[in-house]
């Protein structure tokens, strides 16, 4: 039952804010940005730039690769994570409880550094292709598709396990039962009825992926090297390598827009409508499963889980080695990590601020925007609902484009500083907050806010005095969660920082270009650190939000 | 003591009117029921009282004052929710002190009342409890507690007895009919269960698909229902349509189906079609050779089966014509109650109401 106060303004005033905040801050500068590409120097509308985009091969190449790529990152994800599913789901393997820990942690650690850790290991300087080239083991090239694959299969696969092992787990075992009581042999079952329930699910979290590949900036520009991608090419077109070009950066980003979006009207529209409630009172009972099957299950879900850490784990144990110059000595060292902080601990110090800052700002956003789609069945929590999801289609290099160029003159001058950053995050990482709340706010009865209501607490009291601290467990989760997400940022922020205000991303993005490999590698380890630590501490938080993220 | 009208009320959902257009007087002190099938707009109605539901039509006042256009918070009434709606963050204290700290009452006379309303409810020494070390039971007790201690001008309780077992179901409406007397608070009462409705209640209004079907005190309801409707939900009964064959003064006589029902009815014109409903204890198995009652009608039939419920037995029957009968009588049935026997039953056609056919 939904709650309909007459004549309340809580709702009213939160979808006031919400719009002024996304249109000022989302749409405005997409709009800024489109409008670029259909402006010639004089200011006149024009549409050569899409024409001279659009009909450059190299262009044509990147929106094909962008595609190709995802396509297949969402096919190794979906052939990894669904098996994995099962097995958690349904099989007999032991350390369940750290497999899911392990396997939720990708999702939020840097892919980025993901992307970097395989250079260092596997590139062409990289510690194990040195060590086989040694042994006169010949290595091929994981700059490319196959490493940009790679990477994304190994930090985006727990956008289809988690989902999927939602879904398994949702099957009420009396379904199965009664499959089987009419005389459908087990696979059959599987295959007929367990399948078709939880493919919605698959489909969700493979989409998810897809979007995930279109708009990711930082694993590209590590890995592409000459292959054009789309993210990549729009945030060269605009910083510049002779001039700034705005206008063709704003082909490109309306090209990569309409992709996401595409992505994410097929989610919400087609998926939503096929997910099979089968209201399951208590998880299905694992299968027996013989010797082998049990062992080969227990292979697989450690083997992956642990295969796809590697990265993190490399970049981690690279850090405590000693660098000269690019090149990695053999020996221990903390040296990478006295270099870093020499340098300056600013970088750090950002990043914590940053971070802190647009944790509070997209919690102090996102929780009543949620309590309003979630408690109000009203027109203007249907509009605000597909609103709040929007940031969730522009890639964050795109929303960093359109913000320098809405802000970087006239009225409002935010670019140089801090507050455009931390806004950017705030717009990034709301679709998050929003579904987070809602989702806590599903298992809280409107009842008990009805009580308070009656009692004569106004609405707006109630949500204060009742509702937040009923929901603070989930929301501290939620901001811890966007917390690590932001410090790992990379696409908004490298075209929104400025030299005081660079982040230990930055410093990795940085290092990159130049011979710092020592130095990336600690500030990596220094993120890993900073996120893994809060996650572990507050875990029993955010058990119930993994899978509030999709 | 507060009257509650409730004029031409009209809530719709979509396409869908949840309240259509009803009109209602609940009495000072009245304890009043809502009753009808899901869905038949009782919960909508009750929370339009309590200002969750917007009307779109109507006008609901308490006494002389209109209250539809109030917030919710501020139409004092008290609410038991369906689930209790305990706040999950508070002590049993807590839970009933919640309205008097948003009334800004003073600290030692919220005490003061939140101890009196725990002993009215027989939860004293529980003040520090956490509800979730509580039964259900208790819970529903902290709920009517809190819903109390604000001294509402109306209690609402929406289904606040369907989450019990059955037999603290029982016990707890015969304490919340108790504290409504005690107090003499107005009481409305939804609930989807006949019985409770008919024991706990000073009025009945049976809803269906948003609109009133009758409204009267629980005899009057089940004795004699207004339509076929209510007589059916109100209880077991036996419906039989036919038409009106002979008028006898205040009686009638009606061929149904191979057999004739005689009735106590006016207004209703030979040829008419009607439909008759006989409550199963209504029905009295005559034993061999006994002469019904004077005034009484008969009917002759063959025991299909027979269903021991302990304290009741419930026979069916075959009448002429193959028309089945239920009859309900307390305690065990004699020997010659078996399926296959002929029995002859009688009945007082004052027991029998009459409707005419839709």
């Amino acid at each position: 039952m939904t709650l309909l106060k007459p004549r309340s303004s809580f709702p009213l005033a939160v979808a006031a804010i919400a719009f002024l905040f996304l249109g000022l801050f989302l749409l405005y500068p997409v709009f800024t940005i489109f409008k670029a590409g259909f402006l010639d120097p004089a200011g006149n509308f024009t549409l050569v730039n899409y024409v001279q985009i659009l009909s450059r091969s190299f262009y044509q190449a990147s929106l094909g690769n962008s595609l190709e790529i995802g396509a297949l990152a969402t096919l190794t994800t979906t052939a990894l994570g669904v098996p994995l599913a099962f097995c958690l789901a349904r099989l007999p393997v032991p350390g369940k409880a750290l497999i899911l820990v392990l396997a939720a942690l990708p999702l939020v650690l840097p892919s980025f550094v993901g992307a970097y850790a395989l250079v260092l290991m596997f590139g062409r300087a990289g510690v194990v292709t040195r060590f086989l080239r040694d042994l006169g083991i010949p290595f091929g090239s994981i700059y490319g598709t196959p490493g940009l694959v790679a990477v994304y299969t190994v930090t985006l696969y727990p956008y289809v396990v988690l989902p999927t092992l939602a879904a398994f787990k949702a099957v009420d075992v009396s379904i199965e039962e009664a499959g089987q009581n009419l005389g459908a042999s087990r696979w059959r079952v599987f295959r007929t009825v367990i399948l078709p329930v939880v493919i919605p699910s698959v489909l969700s979290g493979a989409l998810l992926v897809f979007m995930e590949t279109l708009e990711n900036f930082g694993v590209p520009f590590v890995l592409a090297e000459d292959k054009p991608i789309l993210a990549v090419e729009a945030y060269k077109l605009f910083v510049g390598e002779v001039s700034a070009n705005p206008a063709s950066a704003g082909v490109l980003a309306l090209v990569l827009v309409l992709c996401t979006t595409t992505a994410l009207l097929i989610q919400r529209h087609y998926l939503a409508r096929r997910r099979y409630a089968t209201g399951a009172r208590a998880a299905p009972p694992e299968l027996r499963a013989s010797r082998p099957w049990r062992i080969l299950a227990t292979l697989y879900s450690w083997g992956l889980v642990l295969a796809a850490l590697v990265p993190f784990f490399g970049v981690l144990a690279i850090s405590f080695l000693e660098y000269r110059g690019p090149v990695l000595q053999g020996n221990l060292s903390l040296g990478n990590f006295a270099d870093l902080m020499h340098r300056s601990t600013r970088p750090l110090e950002n990043t914590v601020l940053l971070a802190t800052a647009a944790a509070i700002g997209a919690a102090a956003l996102g929780v009543p925007i949620g309590y309003v789609l979630t408690r109000f069945r009203s027109g203007i929590a249907h509009v605000l609902d597909v609103v709040a999801m929007m940031p969730f289609a522009v890639a964050g290099t795109v929303l960093g484009i359109g913000l320098v160029i809405s802000y970087n003159s006239g009225w409002v001058i935010l670019t140089g500083g801090p507050i455009i950053m931390v806004l950017a995050y705030m717009v990034r990482k709301l679709p998050f907050n929003v579904r987070a709340s809602s989702a806590i706010l599903h298992q809280l009865d409107p009842s008990l806010e009805e009580a308070s209501i009656n009692l004569g607490v106004s609405p707006a009291r109630t949500f204060f005095k009742l509702t937040v601290p009923l929901m603070l467990g989930g929301i501290v989760g939620g901001m811890v969660l966007t917390w690590v997400t932001v410090a790992s940022e990379l696409s908004s922020t490298v075209i929104l920082y400025s030299g005081p205000w660079a982040t230990m991303t930055v410093v990795m993005f940085e290092a990159l270009e130049g011979t710092g490999a020592g130095i990336a590698a600690a500030a990596a380890a220094v993120l890993i650190l900073a996120t893994a630590v809060p996650l572990l501490l507050v875990y029993r938080l955010l058990r119930r939000y993994e899978l509030a993220v999709m | 003591m507060t009257a509650v009208t409730i004029d031409r009320v009209e809530k719709r959902f979509g396409a869908v009117r949840a309240v259509a257009g009803v009109t209602l007087e609940i009495r000072e002190g009245e304890f009043f029921t809502l009753l009808g099938p899901s869905g038949c707009g009782k919960t909508t109605l009750l929370r339009t009282v309590a200002g969750f539901a917007d009307l779109d039509g109507g006008e609901i006042r308490f006494g002389k004052r209109r209250i539809d256009t109030l917030p919710p918070h501020r139409r004092n009434t008290g609410m038991v929710f369906q689930n209790y709606a305990i706040f999950p963050n508070l002590t049993v204290a807590g839970n009933v002190a919640y309205g008097l700290k948003a009334r800004s009452t003073p600290a030692a006379a919220t005490a003061e009342r939140v101890a009196a309303a725990l002993r009215l409810v027989h939860l004293e020494g529980y003040d520090g409890r956490w509800p979730h070390q509580l039964s259900g039971g208790q819970l529903q007790r902290v709920a009517i507690a809190r819903a109390l201690v604000i001294e509402p001008e109306v209690l609402l309780l929406d289904e606040p007895l369907s989450n019990l077992d059955a037999k603290l179901r029982v016990e707890m409406r015969g304490e919340i009919r108790e504290l409504q007397q005690k107090l003499g608070i107005t009481a409305l009462y939804v609930t989807h269960d006949q019985e409770e409705a008919l024991a706990i209640s000073d009025r009945i209004a049976v809803m269906r698909g948003g609109a009133l079907e009758q409204v009267g005190p629980p005899a009057e309801i089940y004795a004699r229902p207004a339509t076929p409707f209510v007589a059916e939900f109100m209880g077991t009964t036996n419906l039989m349509a036919g038409k009106v064959a002979e008028v006898l003064g205040g009686r009638i006589r009606i061929a149904a189906r191979g057999i004739a029902v005689e009735a106590q009815a006016q207004g209703h014109a030979v040829g008419a079609a009607v439909i008759a409903s006989l409550r199963p204890e209504t029905l009295r198995l005559l034993r061999s050779g006994e002469a019904p009652p004077s005034g009484w009608a008969r009917i002759e039939a063959t025991v299909a089966r027979v269903e021991l419920l302990g304290a009741l037995t419930r026979v069916e029957l075959r009448a002429a014509g193959g028309t089945p009968l239920k009859l309900a009588m307390l305690d065990l049935p004699p020997e010659a109650v078996a399926p296959g026997k002929a029995v002859a039953l009688a009945y007082d056609p004052a027991r029998v109401a009459v409707f005419a056919a839709p």
